[in-house]
Protein backbone atom coordinates (compact mmCIF):
# COMPACT_ATOMS: atom_id res chain seq x y z
CA UNK A 1 0.00 0.00 0.00
CA UNK A 2 2.36 2.67 -1.28
CA UNK A 3 -0.54 5.13 -1.22
CA UNK A 4 -0.37 5.20 2.60
CA UNK A 5 2.97 6.98 2.38
CA UNK A 6 1.30 9.87 0.53
CA UNK A 7 -1.36 10.59 3.19
CA UNK A 8 0.92 12.70 5.38
CA UNK A 9 1.73 14.90 2.39
CA UNK A 10 -1.89 15.13 1.27
CA UNK A 11 -2.82 16.40 4.74
CA UNK A 12 0.07 18.89 4.68
CA UNK A 13 -1.06 20.18 1.29
CA UNK A 14 -4.61 20.63 2.59
CA UNK A 15 -3.54 22.41 5.75
CA UNK A 16 -1.29 24.75 3.75
CA UNK A 17 -4.07 25.74 1.38
CA UNK A 18 -4.72 28.98 3.22
CA UNK A 19 -7.63 30.10 1.03
CA UNK A 20 -9.58 26.98 2.00
CA UNK A 21 -8.71 27.54 5.66
CA UNK A 22 -9.88 31.12 5.35
CA UNK A 23 -13.18 30.13 3.73
CA UNK A 24 -13.96 27.07 5.83
CA UNK A 25 -12.62 28.15 9.20
CA UNK A 26 -11.92 31.86 9.53
CA UNK A 27 -15.06 33.13 7.75
CA UNK A 28 -17.46 30.85 9.72
CA UNK A 29 -15.74 31.79 12.99
CA UNK A 30 -16.24 35.46 12.17
CA UNK A 31 -19.87 34.93 11.15
CA UNK A 32 -20.72 32.77 14.18
CA UNK A 33 -19.11 35.34 16.49
CA UNK A 34 -20.84 38.27 14.77
CA UNK A 35 -24.28 36.67 14.88
CA UNK A 36 -23.84 35.39 18.44
CA UNK A 37 -23.43 38.99 19.61
CA UNK A 38 -26.40 40.19 17.57
CA UNK A 39 -28.62 37.32 18.72
CA UNK A 40 -27.44 37.34 22.31
CA UNK A 41 -30.40 36.86 24.67
CA UNK A 42 -32.91 36.08 21.90
CA UNK A 43 -34.64 32.69 22.05
CA UNK A 44 -36.76 30.63 19.69
CA UNK A 45 -40.41 29.70 20.35
CA UNK A 46 -39.19 26.52 22.07
CA UNK A 47 -36.85 28.49 24.31
CA UNK A 48 -33.61 27.54 22.56
CA UNK A 49 -31.19 30.49 22.34
CA UNK A 50 -31.12 31.74 18.72
CA UNK A 51 -27.35 32.05 19.08
CA UNK A 52 -27.08 28.23 19.45
CA UNK A 53 -29.45 27.67 16.55
CA UNK A 54 -27.45 30.03 14.36
CA UNK A 55 -24.08 28.44 15.29
CA UNK A 56 -25.36 24.97 14.38
CA UNK A 57 -26.73 26.21 11.07
CA UNK A 58 -23.45 27.97 10.23
CA UNK A 59 -21.38 24.86 10.93
CA UNK A 60 -23.62 22.81 8.65
CA UNK A 61 -23.84 25.49 5.93
CA UNK A 62 -20.05 25.57 5.55
CA UNK A 63 -19.94 21.79 5.23
CA UNK A 64 -21.72 22.28 1.89
CA UNK A 65 -18.48 23.82 0.61
CA UNK A 66 -16.11 21.31 2.24
CA UNK A 67 -15.63 19.33 -0.96
CA UNK A 68 -13.80 22.15 -2.70
CA UNK A 69 -10.35 21.15 -1.41
CA UNK A 70 -10.73 17.53 -2.56
CA UNK A 71 -12.06 18.71 -5.89
CA UNK A 72 -9.04 21.00 -6.35
CA UNK A 73 -6.50 18.35 -5.38
CA UNK A 74 -7.94 15.56 -7.49
CA UNK A 75 -8.20 17.88 -10.47
CA UNK A 76 -4.67 19.20 -9.91
CA UNK A 77 -3.06 15.78 -9.50
CA UNK A 78 -5.01 13.68 -11.96
CA UNK A 79 -6.28 16.00 -14.68
CA UNK A 80 -3.59 18.63 -15.23
CA UNK A 81 0.04 18.37 -16.36
CA UNK A 82 0.73 16.51 -13.07
CA UNK A 83 -1.23 13.58 -14.44
CA UNK A 84 1.75 12.32 -16.43
CA UNK A 85 4.00 12.11 -13.38
CA UNK A 86 1.31 10.64 -11.11
CA UNK A 87 0.49 7.95 -13.69
CA UNK A 88 4.16 7.04 -14.07
CA UNK A 89 4.42 6.24 -10.34
CA UNK A 90 4.30 2.63 -9.12
CA UNK A 91 1.02 2.84 -7.23
CA UNK A 92 -2.70 2.53 -7.85
CA UNK A 93 -4.00 5.91 -9.01
CA UNK A 94 -7.61 5.11 -8.05
CA UNK A 95 -6.49 4.33 -4.50
CA UNK A 96 -4.58 7.60 -4.50
CA UNK A 97 -7.77 9.47 -5.47
CA UNK A 98 -9.65 7.69 -2.67
CA UNK A 99 -6.93 8.60 -0.19
CA UNK A 100 -7.35 12.28 -1.13
CA UNK A 101 -11.12 11.91 -0.66
CA UNK A 102 -10.65 10.33 2.74
CA UNK A 103 -8.18 12.97 3.89
CA UNK A 104 -10.53 15.68 2.61
CA UNK A 105 -13.48 14.24 4.51
CA UNK A 106 -11.50 13.98 7.76
CA UNK A 107 -10.15 17.51 7.25
CA UNK A 108 -13.61 18.94 6.61
CA UNK A 109 -15.07 17.15 9.65
CA UNK A 110 -12.16 18.37 11.76
CA UNK A 111 -12.83 21.96 10.71
CA UNK A 112 -16.49 21.47 11.68
CA UNK A 113 -15.47 20.12 15.09
CA UNK A 114 -13.07 23.06 15.59
CA UNK A 115 -16.01 25.39 14.92
CA UNK A 116 -18.12 23.48 17.46
CA UNK A 117 -15.38 23.65 20.09
CA UNK A 118 -14.85 27.37 19.43
CA UNK A 119 -18.58 28.09 19.65
CA UNK A 120 -18.88 26.23 22.94
CA UNK A 121 -15.71 27.42 24.67
CA UNK A 122 -15.66 31.02 23.47
CA UNK A 123 -19.30 31.87 22.86
CA UNK A 124 -20.97 29.47 25.27
CA UNK A 125 -23.05 27.71 22.61
CA UNK A 126 -24.58 24.52 23.96
CA UNK A 127 -24.41 21.57 21.58
CA UNK A 128 -26.89 18.89 22.45
CA UNK A 129 -25.55 15.55 21.34
CA UNK A 130 -21.92 16.00 20.26
CA UNK A 131 -21.52 12.57 18.71
CA UNK A 132 -24.71 12.91 16.70
CA UNK A 133 -23.80 16.41 15.48
CA UNK A 134 -20.35 15.18 14.41
CA UNK A 135 -22.02 12.26 12.59
CA UNK A 136 -24.27 14.69 10.71
CA UNK A 137 -21.28 16.94 9.94
CA UNK A 138 -19.50 13.85 8.57
CA UNK A 139 -22.43 13.00 6.30
CA UNK A 140 -22.53 16.56 5.01
CA UNK A 141 -18.76 16.61 4.42
CA UNK A 142 -18.81 13.31 2.50
CA UNK A 143 -21.84 14.38 0.47
CA UNK A 144 -20.16 17.65 -0.48
CA UNK A 145 -17.00 15.83 -1.60
CA UNK A 146 -18.96 13.37 -3.72
CA UNK A 147 -21.06 16.11 -5.34
CA UNK A 148 -17.96 18.20 -6.09
CA UNK A 149 -16.23 15.19 -7.65
CA UNK A 150 -19.28 14.40 -9.77
CA UNK A 151 -19.04 17.95 -11.14
CA UNK A 152 -15.28 17.54 -11.71
CA UNK A 153 -15.74 14.26 -13.57
CA UNK A 154 -18.72 15.31 -15.64
CA UNK A 155 -17.63 18.63 -17.12
CA UNK A 156 -14.50 19.23 -19.16
CA UNK A 157 -13.68 22.69 -17.84
CA UNK A 158 -12.66 22.79 -14.20
CA UNK A 159 -13.85 26.38 -13.82
CA UNK A 160 -17.37 25.24 -14.68
CA UNK A 161 -17.14 22.44 -12.12
CA UNK A 162 -16.04 24.99 -9.52
CA UNK A 163 -18.99 27.25 -10.33
CA UNK A 164 -21.37 24.27 -10.13
CA UNK A 165 -20.03 23.38 -6.70
CA UNK A 166 -20.72 26.94 -5.62
CA UNK A 167 -24.23 26.68 -7.03
CA UNK A 168 -24.66 23.47 -4.97
CA UNK A 169 -23.61 25.27 -1.79
CA UNK A 170 -25.32 28.61 -2.27
CA UNK A 171 -28.33 27.02 -3.97
CA UNK A 172 -29.21 24.79 -1.03
CA UNK A 173 -28.72 27.64 1.45
CA UNK A 174 -31.12 29.66 -0.70
CA UNK A 175 -33.62 26.83 -0.99
CA UNK A 176 -33.49 26.32 2.78
CA UNK A 177 -35.00 29.80 3.02
CA UNK A 178 -32.04 31.38 4.81
CA UNK A 179 -31.99 34.46 2.59
CA UNK A 180 -35.72 34.86 1.96
CA UNK A 181 -38.77 32.60 2.44
CA UNK A 182 -39.45 30.04 -0.27
CA UNK A 183 -42.93 29.92 -1.88
CA UNK A 184 -45.35 27.80 0.07
CA UNK A 185 -46.45 25.00 -2.25
CA UNK A 186 -46.24 21.22 -2.31
CA UNK A 187 -43.02 21.10 -4.34
CA UNK A 188 -41.03 23.44 -2.13
CA UNK A 189 -42.47 21.84 1.02
CA UNK A 190 -41.50 18.36 -0.12
CA UNK A 191 -38.10 19.45 -1.42
CA UNK A 192 -37.37 21.47 1.69
CA UNK A 193 -38.22 18.49 3.91
CA UNK A 194 -36.66 15.59 2.03
CA UNK A 195 -34.48 16.93 -0.81
CA UNK A 196 -32.27 19.59 0.71
CA UNK A 197 -29.19 18.23 2.54
CA UNK A 198 -28.96 21.40 4.62
CA UNK A 199 -32.52 21.24 5.94
CA UNK A 200 -32.18 17.47 6.42
CA UNK A 201 -29.01 17.86 8.47
CA UNK A 202 -30.41 20.74 10.53
CA UNK A 203 -33.61 18.73 11.03
CA UNK A 204 -31.66 15.64 12.12
CA UNK A 205 -29.75 17.63 14.76
CA UNK A 206 -32.97 19.29 15.97
CA UNK A 207 -34.87 16.03 16.24
CA UNK A 208 -32.03 14.43 18.18
CA UNK A 209 -31.96 17.44 20.54
CA UNK A 210 -35.68 16.88 21.18
CA UNK A 211 -35.06 13.14 21.64
CA UNK A 212 -37.10 12.23 18.53
CA UNK A 213 -34.70 9.42 17.63
CA UNK A 214 -36.82 7.93 14.86
CA UNK A 215 -37.22 11.20 12.98
CA UNK A 216 -33.53 12.08 13.53
CA UNK A 217 -32.37 8.76 12.07
CA UNK A 218 -34.88 9.03 9.23
CA UNK A 219 -33.47 12.39 8.12
CA UNK A 220 -29.88 11.25 8.57
CA UNK A 221 -30.59 8.09 6.59
CA UNK A 222 -31.92 10.11 3.67
CA UNK A 223 -28.53 11.83 3.62
CA UNK A 224 -26.79 8.46 3.86
CA UNK A 225 -28.91 7.09 1.01
CA UNK A 226 -28.05 10.09 -1.16
CA UNK A 227 -24.36 9.52 -0.37
CA UNK A 228 -24.56 5.85 -1.43
CA UNK A 229 -26.38 6.58 -4.69
CA UNK A 230 -24.20 9.55 -5.61
CA UNK A 231 -21.05 7.61 -4.68
CA UNK A 232 -21.96 5.02 -7.31
CA UNK A 233 -22.62 7.77 -9.85
CA UNK A 234 -19.25 9.29 -8.96
CA UNK A 235 -17.50 5.93 -9.42
CA UNK A 236 -18.98 5.47 -12.90
CA UNK A 237 -18.12 9.01 -13.98
CA UNK A 238 -14.68 8.84 -12.37
CA UNK A 239 -13.82 5.57 -14.09
CA UNK A 240 -14.92 7.00 -17.42
CA UNK A 241 -12.89 10.17 -16.93
CA UNK A 242 -9.76 8.58 -15.45
CA UNK A 243 -9.81 5.44 -17.55
CA UNK B 1 20.91 -5.39 -22.61
CA UNK B 2 17.87 -3.78 -24.21
CA UNK B 3 16.17 -1.57 -21.63
CA UNK B 4 13.23 -0.49 -23.78
CA UNK B 5 11.99 -1.50 -27.17
CA UNK B 6 9.15 -0.36 -29.41
CA UNK B 7 8.21 -2.34 -32.47
CA UNK B 8 5.79 -1.05 -35.07
CA UNK B 9 3.93 1.10 -32.55
CA UNK B 10 0.99 3.06 -33.95
CA UNK B 11 -0.97 5.70 -32.02
CA UNK B 12 -3.68 7.96 -33.39
CA UNK B 13 -5.58 10.86 -31.86
CA UNK B 14 -8.83 10.64 -33.85
CA UNK B 15 -7.65 11.11 -37.43
CA UNK B 16 -4.19 12.49 -36.57
CA UNK B 17 -1.39 9.98 -36.45
CA UNK B 18 0.92 10.63 -33.50
CA UNK B 19 3.12 7.54 -33.79
CA UNK B 20 3.45 6.00 -37.21
CA UNK B 21 4.91 2.47 -36.98
CA UNK B 22 7.68 3.51 -34.61
CA UNK B 23 10.60 1.12 -34.05
CA UNK B 24 13.07 2.02 -31.32
CA UNK B 25 15.56 0.08 -29.20
CA UNK B 26 17.26 1.63 -26.19
CA UNK B 27 20.32 -0.17 -24.88
CA UNK B 28 21.58 -0.06 -21.31
CA UNK B 29 23.91 2.88 -20.59
CA UNK B 30 22.85 4.96 -23.59
CA UNK B 31 21.75 8.57 -23.63
CA UNK B 32 19.29 8.73 -26.47
CA UNK B 33 18.69 12.23 -27.74
CA UNK B 34 15.18 12.28 -29.16
CA UNK B 35 15.03 15.28 -31.44
CA UNK B 36 12.05 16.76 -33.18
CA UNK B 37 10.00 19.91 -33.59
CA UNK B 38 6.85 20.61 -31.57
CA UNK B 39 4.18 18.11 -32.52
CA UNK B 40 6.64 15.53 -33.85
CA UNK B 41 5.33 12.86 -31.47
CA UNK B 42 8.05 12.94 -28.82
CA UNK B 43 5.70 13.29 -25.84
CA UNK B 44 3.33 10.66 -27.25
CA UNK B 45 6.29 8.31 -27.57
CA UNK B 46 7.12 8.91 -23.91
CA UNK B 47 3.51 8.44 -22.85
CA UNK B 48 3.46 5.16 -24.73
CA UNK B 49 6.72 4.02 -23.15
CA UNK B 50 5.44 4.82 -19.65
CA UNK B 51 2.11 3.08 -20.25
CA UNK B 52 0.08 6.27 -19.93
CA UNK B 53 -1.34 6.14 -23.42
CA UNK B 54 -2.65 2.95 -24.95
CA UNK B 55 -1.42 2.27 -28.47
CA UNK B 56 -3.31 0.69 -31.33
CA UNK B 57 -0.71 -1.56 -32.89
CA UNK B 58 2.77 -2.84 -32.25
CA UNK B 59 4.66 -4.00 -29.20
CA UNK B 60 6.40 -2.31 -26.28
CA UNK B 61 8.97 -4.16 -24.20
CA UNK B 62 10.52 -2.86 -21.00
CA UNK B 63 13.40 -4.58 -19.18
CA UNK B 64 12.84 -7.63 -21.35
CA UNK B 65 9.14 -7.92 -20.46
CA UNK B 66 6.59 -7.68 -23.23
CA UNK B 67 3.61 -9.36 -21.53
CA UNK B 68 3.03 -6.70 -18.88
CA UNK B 69 5.65 -4.06 -19.61
CA UNK B 70 3.98 -1.41 -17.45
CA UNK B 71 3.94 -3.49 -14.28
CA UNK B 72 4.55 -1.90 -10.88
CA UNK B 73 7.98 -3.59 -10.81
CA UNK B 74 8.97 -2.00 -14.11
CA UNK B 75 7.60 1.39 -13.06
CA UNK B 76 9.83 1.17 -9.99
CA UNK B 77 12.88 0.94 -12.25
CA UNK B 78 11.88 3.96 -14.30
CA UNK B 79 11.89 7.67 -13.62
CA UNK B 80 10.08 10.40 -15.51
CA UNK B 81 11.05 14.05 -15.68
CA UNK B 82 8.02 15.78 -17.12
CA UNK B 83 8.08 18.65 -19.58
CA UNK B 84 5.96 20.76 -17.25
CA UNK B 85 7.13 21.41 -13.71
CA UNK B 86 5.13 18.86 -11.74
CA UNK B 87 6.10 19.44 -8.14
CA UNK B 88 3.66 20.14 -5.31
CA UNK B 89 3.76 23.84 -4.56
CA UNK B 90 2.31 23.37 -1.07
CA UNK B 91 5.24 21.13 -0.05
CA UNK B 92 8.86 22.10 0.53
CA UNK B 93 11.53 20.78 -1.83
CA UNK B 94 12.49 18.11 0.71
CA UNK B 95 8.86 17.11 1.33
CA UNK B 96 8.31 16.78 -2.40
CA UNK B 97 11.20 14.32 -2.62
CA UNK B 98 9.94 12.42 0.43
CA UNK B 99 6.54 12.08 -1.27
CA UNK B 100 8.05 10.50 -4.38
CA UNK B 101 10.61 8.43 -2.46
CA UNK B 102 7.80 6.97 -0.34
CA UNK B 103 5.78 6.04 -3.41
CA UNK B 104 8.82 4.20 -4.75
CA UNK B 105 8.90 2.16 -1.54
CA UNK B 106 11.84 3.80 0.21
CA UNK B 107 11.61 3.93 3.99
CA UNK B 108 13.32 5.23 7.11
CA UNK B 109 16.98 6.21 7.06
CA UNK B 110 17.49 5.04 3.50
CA UNK B 111 14.71 7.36 2.33
CA UNK B 112 16.21 10.30 4.21
CA UNK B 113 19.66 9.60 2.78
CA UNK B 114 18.39 9.25 -0.80
CA UNK B 115 16.37 12.46 -0.52
CA UNK B 116 19.41 14.41 0.68
CA UNK B 117 21.55 12.83 -2.04
CA UNK B 118 19.04 13.80 -4.73
CA UNK B 119 18.88 17.37 -3.41
CA UNK B 120 22.70 17.59 -3.42
CA UNK B 121 22.86 16.02 -6.87
CA UNK B 122 20.77 18.79 -8.41
CA UNK B 123 22.47 21.52 -6.40
CA UNK B 124 19.60 22.21 -4.01
CA UNK B 125 21.25 20.77 -0.91
CA UNK B 126 20.76 23.97 1.08
CA UNK B 127 17.29 24.73 -0.29
CA UNK B 128 15.45 21.64 0.97
CA UNK B 129 13.31 23.54 3.46
CA UNK B 130 12.11 26.10 0.93
CA UNK B 131 8.84 26.10 -0.95
CA UNK B 132 9.11 25.69 -4.74
CA UNK B 133 7.14 28.94 -5.09
CA UNK B 134 10.27 30.75 -3.81
CA UNK B 135 12.47 29.08 -6.46
CA UNK B 136 13.66 30.51 -9.76
CA UNK B 137 12.61 28.73 -12.97
CA UNK B 138 15.93 26.89 -13.14
CA UNK B 139 15.74 25.72 -9.53
CA UNK B 140 12.18 24.46 -10.07
CA UNK B 141 13.43 22.52 -13.11
CA UNK B 142 16.19 20.97 -11.01
CA UNK B 143 13.71 20.01 -8.29
CA UNK B 144 11.51 18.52 -11.01
CA UNK B 145 14.47 16.34 -12.01
CA UNK B 146 15.33 15.40 -8.41
CA UNK B 147 11.78 14.09 -7.89
CA UNK B 148 12.56 11.37 -10.45
CA UNK B 149 15.95 10.46 -8.95
CA UNK B 150 15.42 9.47 -5.31
CA UNK B 151 14.77 5.83 -6.23
CA UNK B 152 17.83 5.74 -8.52
CA UNK B 153 16.03 4.58 -11.67
CA UNK B 154 17.75 2.35 -14.18
CA UNK B 155 15.91 4.07 -17.00
CA UNK B 156 15.22 7.79 -16.86
CA UNK B 157 12.97 9.57 -19.33
CA UNK B 158 13.45 13.31 -19.55
CA UNK B 159 10.85 15.20 -21.56
CA UNK B 160 12.29 18.58 -22.57
CA UNK B 161 13.73 19.25 -19.11
CA UNK B 162 15.35 22.56 -20.04
CA UNK B 163 12.41 24.43 -21.58
CA UNK B 164 12.29 28.08 -20.58
CA UNK B 165 15.37 28.34 -18.37
CA UNK B 166 18.55 30.41 -18.40
CA UNK B 167 21.77 29.07 -20.04
CA UNK B 168 23.48 28.58 -16.66
CA UNK B 169 20.72 26.32 -15.33
CA UNK B 170 20.63 24.52 -18.67
CA UNK B 171 24.34 23.73 -18.44
CA UNK B 172 23.85 22.52 -14.86
CA UNK B 173 21.10 20.16 -16.00
CA UNK B 174 23.18 18.84 -18.90
CA UNK B 175 26.08 18.15 -16.51
CA UNK B 176 23.62 16.36 -14.22
CA UNK B 177 22.50 14.17 -17.11
CA UNK B 178 26.12 13.27 -17.89
CA UNK B 179 26.75 12.39 -14.23
CA UNK B 180 23.65 10.18 -14.20
CA UNK B 181 24.95 8.25 -17.18
CA UNK B 182 28.32 7.82 -15.45
CA UNK B 183 26.35 6.27 -12.56
CA UNK B 184 24.85 3.75 -14.97
CA UNK B 185 21.46 5.27 -15.74
CA UNK B 186 20.04 4.81 -19.22
CA UNK B 187 18.46 8.05 -20.41
CA UNK B 188 15.92 9.00 -23.05
CA UNK B 189 16.27 12.75 -23.45
CA UNK B 190 13.80 14.60 -25.63
CA UNK B 191 14.39 18.14 -26.73
CA UNK B 192 14.14 20.46 -29.65
CA UNK B 193 17.47 22.08 -28.78
CA UNK B 194 19.97 20.54 -31.16
CA UNK B 195 22.97 21.80 -29.18
CA UNK B 196 21.83 19.87 -26.08
CA UNK B 197 21.70 16.64 -28.01
CA UNK B 198 25.13 17.32 -29.50
CA UNK B 199 26.49 17.86 -25.99
CA UNK B 200 25.16 14.76 -24.24
CA UNK B 201 23.67 12.11 -26.53
CA UNK B 202 25.44 8.87 -27.35
CA UNK B 203 22.82 8.26 -30.05
CA UNK B 204 20.40 10.61 -31.74
CA UNK B 205 16.91 9.72 -32.93
CA UNK B 206 15.18 12.24 -35.16
CA UNK B 207 11.38 12.29 -35.23
CA UNK B 208 8.94 14.13 -37.41
CA UNK B 209 5.22 13.67 -37.98
CA UNK B 210 5.13 10.60 -35.76
CA UNK B 211 7.93 8.80 -37.57
CA UNK B 212 11.54 8.10 -36.72
CA UNK B 213 13.23 9.42 -39.81
CA UNK B 214 16.89 8.93 -38.92
CA UNK B 215 19.04 7.63 -36.10
CA UNK B 216 22.72 7.31 -35.35
CA UNK B 217 25.52 9.00 -33.45
CA UNK B 218 25.95 12.75 -33.88
CA UNK B 219 29.02 12.12 -36.09
CA UNK B 220 27.20 9.58 -38.25
CA UNK B 221 24.29 11.91 -38.83
CA UNK B 222 26.48 14.89 -39.68
CA UNK B 223 28.41 12.71 -42.16
CA UNK B 224 25.20 12.21 -44.09
CA UNK B 225 25.16 15.91 -44.97
CA UNK B 226 28.90 16.40 -45.47
CA UNK B 227 28.41 16.58 -49.18
CA UNK B 228 26.19 19.56 -48.62
CA UNK B 229 26.82 23.16 -47.72
CA UNK B 230 24.59 25.66 -46.04
CA UNK B 231 24.23 29.35 -46.58
CA UNK B 232 22.06 31.80 -44.75
CA UNK B 233 20.97 35.02 -46.42
CA UNK B 234 19.37 37.84 -44.43
CA UNK B 235 16.96 39.83 -46.59
CA UNK B 236 15.01 43.05 -46.21
CA UNK B 237 11.68 41.75 -47.51
CA UNK B 238 11.06 38.09 -46.74
CA UNK B 239 7.68 38.03 -48.48
CA UNK B 240 9.26 38.71 -51.85
CA UNK B 241 11.75 35.82 -51.72
CA UNK B 242 11.26 33.60 -54.83
CA UNK B 243 11.45 30.26 -53.02
CA UNK B 244 10.19 28.18 -55.94
CA UNK B 245 12.72 29.73 -58.32
CA UNK B 246 15.54 29.20 -55.82
CA UNK B 247 14.63 25.52 -55.49
CA UNK B 248 14.94 25.12 -59.25
CA UNK B 249 18.60 26.24 -59.30
CA UNK B 250 20.91 23.31 -60.01
CA UNK B 251 22.42 21.81 -56.85
CA UNK B 252 19.93 23.42 -54.46
CA UNK B 253 18.41 20.77 -52.20
CA UNK B 254 16.38 22.72 -49.69
CA UNK B 255 15.21 26.29 -49.22
CA UNK B 256 13.70 27.33 -45.92
CA UNK B 257 12.44 30.79 -45.03
CA UNK B 258 12.47 31.63 -41.34
CA UNK B 259 11.71 35.21 -40.35
CA UNK B 260 13.83 37.40 -42.59
CA UNK B 261 16.44 34.69 -43.16
CA UNK B 262 16.65 32.22 -46.04
CA UNK B 263 18.54 29.00 -45.34
CA UNK B 264 19.71 27.16 -48.46
CA UNK B 265 21.20 23.69 -48.47
CA UNK B 266 22.99 22.84 -51.70
CA UNK B 267 25.45 20.29 -53.00
CA UNK B 268 29.11 20.95 -52.25
CA UNK B 269 30.93 22.51 -55.23
CA UNK B 270 27.82 23.28 -57.20
CA UNK B 271 29.07 26.88 -57.54
CA UNK B 272 25.61 28.31 -57.45
CA UNK B 273 26.14 31.07 -54.87
CA UNK B 274 26.33 33.71 -57.61
CA UNK B 275 23.11 32.55 -59.24
CA UNK B 276 21.30 32.38 -55.88
CA UNK B 277 22.39 35.88 -54.89
CA UNK B 278 21.52 37.36 -58.27
CA UNK B 279 18.05 35.84 -58.09
CA UNK B 280 17.44 36.97 -54.51
CA UNK B 281 18.65 40.50 -55.28
CA UNK B 282 16.14 40.77 -58.13
CA UNK B 283 13.30 40.55 -55.59
CA UNK B 284 14.65 41.92 -52.31
CA UNK B 285 17.62 43.61 -50.64
CA UNK B 286 20.36 41.46 -49.10
CA UNK B 287 21.56 42.41 -45.62
CA UNK B 288 24.08 39.66 -45.03
CA UNK B 289 25.35 36.24 -46.09
CA UNK B 290 26.74 33.49 -43.93
CA UNK B 291 28.16 30.08 -44.83
CA UNK B 292 28.37 27.32 -42.19
CA UNK B 293 29.65 23.79 -41.85
CA UNK B 294 26.74 21.38 -41.51
CA UNK B 295 25.56 20.46 -38.03
CA UNK B 296 22.74 18.41 -36.54
CA UNK B 297 20.25 21.18 -37.27
CA UNK B 298 21.16 20.89 -40.96
CA UNK B 299 20.62 17.15 -40.84
CA UNK B 300 17.15 17.85 -39.58
CA UNK B 301 16.59 20.57 -42.14
CA UNK B 302 17.71 18.31 -44.98
CA UNK B 303 15.54 15.44 -43.79
CA UNK B 304 12.36 17.36 -43.07
CA UNK B 305 12.64 20.76 -44.70
CA UNK B 306 11.83 22.30 -41.29
CA UNK B 307 13.72 24.21 -38.64
CA UNK B 308 13.92 22.39 -35.30
CA UNK B 309 12.33 25.32 -33.55
CA UNK B 310 10.72 28.56 -34.52
CA UNK B 311 12.73 31.77 -34.31
CA UNK B 312 10.60 32.86 -31.39
CA UNK B 313 11.60 29.80 -29.37
CA UNK B 314 15.32 30.52 -29.54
Amino acid sequence: MRVLSTIKFTVLRMVRNYIVLLLLLVVPILLITFFSYILSGVTTETGVPLRDENAMQMVLVFQLFGGSIVMYMIYNDLFTENKMRIYSLPFNQTMYAFSIMLCGAVYSILLGVILMVYAQLVLGVVWGNWVWTIYIISLMAILSIIVCLIFTFSVKKYKIAERLSEVYGVGFVLLAGFFFPMPENAFFDFFGTYGNPLTLSIGAVHEMDQSNLGEAWFQANILLGAIIILFMVMLILGRRRMG
Amino acid sequence: MTIASMQGVVKRYSSDIALDYVDLDIQEGEIIGLLGPNGAGKTTLIQTLTGMTPFERGKVELFGQSKNPFSIQNKERMGLVTQEITVFEELTARENLHFFAGVYGLKGEEKKRRVEEALEFVGLGDKGAKMPTKFSGGMKRRLNIACALTHQPRFLIMDEPTVGIDPQSRNYILETVKKLRENGTTILYTTHYMEEVQAIATRVVIMDQGQIIKEGTVEELIKTVQHEEKMKIDVTDADSVPINDLEKIAGVKKVVLSGSQITIISAVGSGNLDRILTLVKEYTGVLGIQADKPNLEDVFLTLTGKQLRDKGEE
